[in-house]
């Protein structure tokens, strides 16, 4: 399937892809039960549905359990160190335009210690989606406090109880202007296939959190089977994801509502900054020599 | 005459760097050869500002020890530079009148022979009604008894100043004639001129190792650029981002230090050249993605313009004190590559030869330029660029990709490399561990074998002594040793100390580490001695030296801190000092 927006660089032929062609050999290490699971599946689905080849992709992350995911998707991989993957990010798709750079990470990746790279991915605009699996705690490390661990939570490193507010992650993208912000759970396969299909699709900075339940060491309430009683679909809720104000009003509510669905996509996407670039090479090359 | 050396000094707003300027440009179109050093005290704007400026019929090696011309607009800011503006007996004294003090008071610890008070404020209000005329004043001076391109110089004043009007230029021209006159009128004699120019006048360029560092990388094929402004490396990335585009490359002011140089692997891994520059605290902040570079096995070239540290240090000054972070600062087992460029002009061929390393090796390279090479101005031959080869990374061929392993074993230690884009090619790039085809792993055996890839890849690098310079007789028993910016001024002194017929042979490293064992040890092998000159406390590259080579027992370091200059006579007086005791069987002697 080619790309909506007519400058994708993809292949218009329809191709005949399937979540199978993006999984590699590679066998996850994950507990079994990671939320994490869902996630790569509903990875394969969106790639598949999109239609570009596993080559023309490039799939970065940092450190941490969910940072495992590149390596098993057949796409060009990076797992690098923690904190920079939008860094590095942002170097491939200014270096090659033409390739689909995806992101992913976990909340202490994203937000605590590399939260600084965050709001200047965003101001940048470079047509990238990031994906944070959000299990409010450091799974890898064996449950540590994460920047989204709720206030009063008892973790390895407080167990008295953490006296520190989370991150919101939504109110912080949203707040420095990310142009597509959503959240999903592993509970709803369908939905998070296709939200991150939309973000892909998205022409610039694209953030999609997904509340990815820890097995081992996340909260009970925390757990699958407990989001498909609690989540509520903007959609149902009739929210319309063009209402900027309105999105920052449903983001306050994260930690006690569990809000699934698209938030906010800018309805009048602005240049990336991967078409400047060109627009800028375009302008300033050598003119050819007439002959 | 034919090597002249001026220093001048003056407040912030007395234009005498913005004089050192003009006068340079003057002398580049005369002919002569020239080196611009600028100094200022640790605000980057206001405050005290000098410059030294030495010119010469033939190349200039080094900005110079002790000034033949001091010109003091007021006292306080030129003692101020202490030992970057040494005045010495010999040394021609020229200061404004207005401050006060009398031929036989000036407030130096020397008394120069030529003393001259000149009312140059007066000169100035007289000639332009105004102060700012002042450094044009100067010039004038300089031109009239120095002998300096008086029409060059005339010339440079019209560019400058014809744009701002009839009545601005005018003034600034009679402000120099005022100066110029004056000095006609107060001959201090023939001998002092400058000879003319010696051989072909060529299109020669006025250029800082900044600049030269952009053009090189460009000419080397860098198509992105990650980085974060931190003086005094602040200039590549501002040359460069106006050029990039023009090479179908691009250019990130990252948001620190950490994302400009994580941009620049994830451009080295979409399959182009990348680079990063920095100075010494970003270096710090920049090491982590070093080592990941390292072990993803992707070229990166890193420019580290070092300044005086740790931490903010002095950050406008010169200093050569990173050796020891650029060679270990990363963890785990790695080696990079550390090149030194020893003046501007070879500013040039270091930065081609590191981004040549980086791609043939898979490597991230360190250039550690400084700020003396960085931000001085050399006038400087036309470059050959046929001289200079360009390398690009090995690629994997139609086969390899058929059954494609990024980190294959092979004869070389280096493995083909794909990038995203390339089918059939695609890979993990993992900062874990990994096997062949980039799958994480934590077996011990496998590490051990990475490791031993990692590090015998760069072996060759070791036996490029054409990144060596060698001088003087290879039978001498003494030897000379300098890097960077500090190598002009022992290339000069060892010349002094063989002109004086002392047998002193001089190795001047470009590759700074890994560590070239053979050449060391075969330079050592005639030695009795051998004094490593350099700009650190501690005397980095002579510790380093004796961490991989069995030096010679009299092996000792005159080495300095940053902002202190080191001159070649200070080096001959070394070198004579240490001949004139007898050499110890004892053990090396640690650095003085």
């Amino acid at each position: 399937m080619h790309h909506p927006s007519d400058d994708c660089g993809c292949s218009p032929t329809p191709a005949t892809y399937t979540a199978k062609t993006f999984r590699s050999d590679l066998k996850p290490i994950w507990c079994p039960g990671c939320g994490d699971f869902g996630v790569v599946t509903a990875i394969y689905r969106a790639l598949a549905n999109i239609g570009r080849p596993p080559h023309e992709i490039a799939f970065v992350s940092g450190i941490g359990c969910s940072s495992r995911i590149p390596g098993y998707t057949t796409a060009y991989g990076f797992n690098s160190v923690h904190g920079r993957a939008l860094p590095i990010a942002q170097g491939i798709k200014m270096a090659n335009p033409d390739l689909m750079v995806l992101v992913a990470g976990g909340d202490g990746d994203g937000f605590s210690i590399g939260g600084g790279h965050v709001p200047h991915a965003i101001r940048r605009n470079l047509d990238l989606t990031y994906i944070v699996m959000d299990n409010h705690i450091y799974g890898l490390t064996k449950g540590q406090l994460s920047p989204t661990t709720p206030r009063g939570a008892k973790t390895s490193t407080t167990a008295y109880g953490s006296m520190e507010d989370p991150v919101n992650p939504l109110l912080y993208v949203l707040a420095y202007g990310a142009g597509f912000v959503a959240q999903g759970v592993p509970a709803d396969m369908d939905g998070l296939g296709k939200m991150i299909e939309e973000a892909i699709r998205y022409p610039g900075f694209a953030f999609v959190n997904i509340q990815s339940p820890c097995i081992t060491f996340g909260e009970a309430d925390d757990q699958m089977k407990v989001q498909k009683t609690r989540m509520r679909k903007l959609a149902a809720e009739g929210h319309d994801p063009t209402n900027r104000l309105r999105a920052i009003e449903l983001a306050q509510d994260y930690g006690t509502e569990l809000y699934t669905g698209v938030f906010y996509r800018n309805p009048n996407p602005p240049p990336t900054y991967d078409q400047q670039i060109r627009e800028r090479q375009a302008a300033l090359a050598p003119k050819p020599v007439a002959a | 005459m034919n090597d002249l050396i001026i220093g001048m000094a003056g407040s912030g707003g007395d234009g005498i760097v913005s004089a050192g300027e003009s006068l340079l440009g003057a002398l580049a179109r005369e002919g002569y050869y020239a080196i611009l050093t600028k100094s200022f005290g640790s605000q980057i704007r206001g405050g005290e500002s000098s410059c030294r400026l030495r010119v010469a019929t033939t190349p200039v090696l080094n900005p110079g020890g002790t000034l033949s011309v001091a010109v003091v607009l007021n006292w306080e800011d030129f003692l101020r530079f202490g030992g970057e503006l040494p005045v010495g007996p010999a040394t021609i004294v020229i200061y404004e009148q207005k401050t006060g003090v009398e031929p036989g008071d000036i407030p130096l610890p020397v008394h120069p022979t030529i003393v001259l008070p000149v009312p140059m404020a007066e000169l100035a209000m007289k000639a332009a009604r105004t102060l700012q005329a002042k450094n044009n004043v100067v010039l004038g001076l300089l031109a009239g008894w120095f002998g300096l391109g008086r029409e060059a110089i005339l010339e440079g004043i019209r560019r400058k100043f014809g744009k701002k009007g009839a009545e601005v230029l005018q003034g600034n021209e009679q402000a120099f004639a005022a100066g110029f006159e004056y000095a006609e009128q107060h001959p201090i004699g023939n001998d002092k001129r400058l000879s003319p120019p010696a051989g072909v006048l060529a299109k020669r360029q006025i250029i800082d190792g900044n600049e030269m560092c952009a053009a090189a990388a460009l000419f080397a094929g860098c198509k992105f650029f990650g980085g974060y402004p931190i003086t005094p490396a602040t200039e590549i990335m501002q040359h460069l981002q106006k050029d990039i585009w023009k090479h179908g490359g691009s250019l990130l002011q990252a948001e620190d230090e950490i994302a400009g140089i994580a941009a620049a692997v994830g451009a080295s891994f979409a399959g182009v050249k990348a680079m990063t520059a920095t100075s010494g605290p970003g270096l710090s902040l920049k090491t982590e993605v070093l080592g990941l570079a390292s072990v993803v096995e992707l070229p990166l070239v890193c420019v580290n313009v070092q300044r005086g540290g740790p931490s903010t240090g002095i950050p406008t000054k010169s200093e050569q004190a990173d050796l020891f972070a650029a060679a270990f600062s990363s963890h785990g087992d790695t080696v990079r590559p550390i090149l030194a460029p020893i003046n501007v002009e070879d500013v040039f061929g270091i930065t081609v030869e590191a981004f040549n390393i980086a791609e043939q090796y898979q490597t991230p390279v360190i250039v550690l330029s400084d700020q003396e090479i960085a931000q001085r101005k050399d006038i400087v031959d036309p470059i050959d660029t046929s001289r200079f080869k360009v390398i690009e990374r090995l690629r994997p061929s139609t086969a390899e990709l058929e059954d494609y392993s990024r980190f294959k074993f092979t004869a070389s230690s280096v493995s083909p490399i794909s990038h995203p884009g390339l089918a059939g090619g695609s890979y993990l790039a993992a900062g874990i561990e990994h096997n062949e085809r980039g799958s994480p792993t934590s077996s011990g055996e496998m590490h051990s074998r990475m490791n031993d890839k990692r590090l015998r890849k760069l072996d060759p690098l070791k036996r490029r002594d054409d990144l060596f310079i060698f001088e003087g007789d290879p039978e001498a028993p003494f030897g000379l040793i300098a890097w960077g910016s500090i190598a002009g001024v022992a290339i000069e002194a060892s010349r002094l100390a063989r002109a004086q017929g002392l047998n002193v042979k001089l190795l001047i490293p470009k590759l700074i580490y890994p560590i070239a064992e053979d050449v060391y040890a075969k330079f050592f092998t005639s030695l009795r001695r051998c004094l490593v000159v350099e700009q650190s406390h501690q005397g980095q590259l002579h510790r380093l030296i004796r961490m991989w080579v069995d030096v010679p027992r009299n092996f000792s370091a005159l080495a300095k801190s940053g902002a202190n200059p080191i001159t070649p006579d200070d080096v001959r007086q070394k070198i004579l000092q240490l001949l004139s005791t007898p050499a110890t069987a004892s053990q090396p002697t640690s650095a003085s």
